[in-house]
Parts: C-alpha cells; sequence; structure tokens
C-alpha cells in the first residue's frame, strides 16, 4: 500500500474524503503554507491570511467533492477559494487592500536614485519590493505573488486564478514593469516604452 | 531582435517554461549594443534578485499551529455528521424495506383470505336465510364440512341473513355457550373454528361448526 506522504494532492483528497485524518493533515501541511503567504501578500494583514486560510480548508473539509480534476490542480482550486474569500473580506472592508496612492503619498515606497542589482538585493530593498507589490492593482499582485513568489508556471497560475495563460503572462510583464516603475521612484505612466532602436 | 522584442522577452529570460531562456543569448546580445535594454536587464535582474530574496525570506512564513488543531477539530466533527447521516439513511431505507415487506405480506394475505369470504358471500339465489330451513344450504354446507348453518336464538330474521356475509371466526367455547351452541364432546378444550353469518348490522343469524362434529352440538 502507497504511503500517505507519497501520495500526490488527489490521492490524499481521495483518502481524506473516505474519513482519513491523517491524509487531511498532510494534504494542509503541504499546501497551507503557499496558501497563507498568498493572502499574507494579497492582504499584508497575518490576521487576514489565518483566517482566509482556516475558510479556504474549512470548505475543503465541508465540500471537497466540489473539486474537480479536470478542470485544474487542487492547489489552482484551493487559491481560487482563497481568492473568493479574499475578495468577500474586500467587499466588507476596503480598508484591508492598500491604494497605490496612499502608499506613494506617504513616501514609503517610492525608491530614490538608480536600481542597481545590489541596491536590488539589499535587506532594505527586499522590504521595498515587498511593500511595491502590495500596491500593485489586485489583477497584477496576484500575478506576481503567485508566478514569482511561489514560482508557480503560467498554467498553475491560469488555473489557479481561472484567467488564459496569455491573460497571466501579459498581467505578470506589466506587474513587473509597474514595480521597476515604483522601485525607480517614477510614476508607471510618466515612463514612455522604447521603442525603435 | 529589436528593442520591442527584447521589452517583450525581458521578463522571461529566467523564467522555465517560456520562450525566455531560449532568447537569452539573442537579448543579451541586443543588450550589448543598446544602452536603455541593457539599463532594462540590469534593473528585471536586479527585480528578479529581490524577488527572490523576497521569496526565501518568507518560505518559511505559514499559518499558526494552532489553525492546525481547529481543522482536525472540524475534520472529526464533519466525519461523525457523515457518519450519523449514513447511519439515518440506512435506518430510514430498512424502515422503507420493512414497510414494503408489510404491504407485499398484507396483499398476499387479502388474497388468500378474500376468495373464501367472496365464495361464501351468502345470496338470495345460492345462500336462503338459515332461519329458511338448513336443508337450503346443503351445498355450502358441503363445501366446508357437511354441516348446515343454524340459525341463532336471536337472529332468526331470513332477510337479514340473506343480505349477511359468511366468517369464518375461531370461538371459545364459552363465546359458543352465549350464541346457544354448546359441545357435547370434551376432545379439545382450544377454541372452536366457526362459519358465522353475519347480517348487515354486524349481527350473527346463523352458525356452522367447522372443526367439531355437527352431531355433537346441542341447541
Amino acid at each position: 500500500m502507497t504511503k500517505a506522504t507519497e501520495l500526490t494532492d488527489d490521492g490524499l483528497l481521495g483518502r481524506m474524503i473516505a474519513g482519513d485524518e491523517e491524509a487531511f493533515t498532510l494534504l494542509y501541511r503541504r499546501r497551507q503554507p503557499s496558501i497563507y503567504r498568498f493572502v499574507l501578500h494579497m492582504s499584508g494583514k497575518a490576521a487576514v491570511a489565518e483566517d482566509v486560510t482556516q475558510e479556504v480548508f474549512m470548505a475543503l473539509i465541508r465540500d471537497a467533492k466540489r473539486f474537480d480534476p479536470a478542470r485544474g490542480t487542487l492547489g489552482g482550486f484551493l487559491f481560487g477559494i482563497a481568492r473568493n474569500h479574499m475578495r468577500k473580506r474586500w467587499e466588507q472592508d476596503r480598508r484591508l487592500v492598500p491604494l497605490a496612492d496612499d502608499a506613494e503619498e506617504r513616501g514609503e515606497l517610492v525608491a530614490s536614485g538608480g536600481a542597481g542589482t545590489d541596491q536590488f538585493s539589499s535587506r532594505e530593498t527586499v522590504f521595498r519590493v515587498r511593500q511595491a507589490i502590495a500596491t500593485l492593482p489586485e489583477n497584477y499582485r496576484e500575478v506576481v505573488v503567485l508566478c514569482d513568489l511561489e514560482e508557480m508556471s503560467y498554467d498553475e497560475a491560469a488555473s489557479a486564478l481561472g484567467s488564459p495563460v496569455g491573460t497571466i503572462r501579459s498581467r505578470l510583464h506589466r506587474a513587473r514593469a509597474m514595480l521597476l516603475e515604483k522601485l525607480r521612484g517614477v510614476p508607471a505612466a510618466g515612463r514612455t516604452p522604447v521603442a525603435g532602436q | 531582435m529589436d528593442c520591442a522584442q527584447f521589452g517583450e522577452i525581458v521578463h522571461e529570460l529566467d523564467r522555465p517554461g517560456t520562450a525566455g531562456p531560449a532568447l537569452r543569448e539573442s537579448a543579451l546580445a541586443h543588450a550589448e549594443s543598446c544602452s536603455r535594454c541593457a539599463q532594462l536587464l540590469t534593473e528585471t535582474e536586479a527585480l528578479n534578485l529581490a524577488l527572490s530574496a523576497l521569496a526565501v525570506q518568507e518560505a518559511d512564513q505559514h499559518a499558526p499551529p494552532r489553525l492546525a488543531g481547529v481543522l482536525v477539530q472540524e475534520f472529526r466533527r464533519e466525519k461523525a455528521a457523515a457518519a450519523g447521516h449514513r447511519v439515518r439513511w440506512q435506518v430510514a431505507a430498512l424502515g422503507i424495506a420493512a414497510a414494503a415487506l408489510a404491504a407485499v405480506g398484507l396483499s398476499m394475505y387479502q388474497r388468500s383470505v378474500k376468495p373464501g369470504v367472496v365464495a361464501e358471500q351468502p345470496s338470495a339465489s345460492s345462500q336462503p336465510a338459515p332461519a329458511a330451513g338448513a336443508a337450503d344450504q346443503s351445498n355450502l354446507a358441503e363445501a366446508e364440512d357437511g354441516s348446515d348453518f343454524v340459525p341463532l336464538p336471536y337472529g332468526a330474521d331470513p332477510a337479514a341473513a340473506e343480505e349477511g356475509a359468511v366468517v369464518r371466526v375461531e370461538l371459545s367455547r364459552a363465546a359458543l355457550a352465549s350464541l346457544g351452541v354448546s359441545l357435547t364432546s370434551m376432545e379439545s378444550e382450544g377454541p372452536v373454528l366457526a362459519d358465522l353469518v353475519v347480517s348487515e348490522d354486524g349481527t350473527p343469524q346463523a352458525i356452522r361448526l367447522v372443526s367439531e362434529d355437527t352431531s355433537s352440538r346441542e341447541f
């Protein structure tokens, strides 16, 4: 018999539906960190990340049969639930969404001077990058979190966000351009694309 | 590669599963000849480094351990609820099966009893009133045990008997005595099978013993 730790997500889910508590625990341990971090990056609040992570796995416990492997991975399914819960929260309390203008007004995220490799890799720069991500619009922030921080492929992110791969790719491209602008301290609208060289 | 193409691919140069790695060499070659693209490449690589550093820094971020306990409790509660639900369904299924069996049994019983009652339904043509005389009931009596219906003392209403029905009953000897029938044979102390002609108002009009020899009756 296959050890539970060697099972795929789908295998663990099958056992979990059959009532195997160990399978649920393994699945939770395997999947909760990325869900928690995703929500933490998206909301910027540890309390929200904890609540949403709990809601995601509660939903899995209560309605695991809703997951259809033909429509994507279990990870994508869980990210989708997390996203829905975050949106509900944002609708309830708009203050949970950091607003780019507010952040820029506070001067927290505006970098000064050029952005060399040494500068970006410094501790302070990592902090600034985190803050810059938090100021991205939601659609752009989530692709950066999933593709750059959680190292998902375009396919996986597309499954998680329920968007076409092409949309994920273009959003990520745009999001990274926006991050560079923020880290340079130049408004994104003020920089024109390089052309014709 | 031109600047537009470089701008399209620059964020994917190190991303597995994309066209970026394959175009890396030509992108680097373009950046060597274009200062703006070289700067964009440097910034992008710096951003990649910062994002990697952030990912590493936050790799050990996870939900607090108490959340696992809460969820395991919820899992157990749901499991118990699901088990209870299954038991309720099983009980319901058993109940339905029992009801179906009872219905079938009742139906079979009625089929086995009804023809006898119908066959013995007295009618004006085939079964004259018991009071009219035992000789007229010879056919019915022969069908049973050779005995005739005997009118009961208080039921000598021929018209009422004609509309009545024959029912087979088990009567105690005491009940028989109350109807005016006494048995001389004491071979059995148990109940006695008898056919009663009952009028529409439920009054027994005549009686015929089934299990006792008619010769042992005294009225």
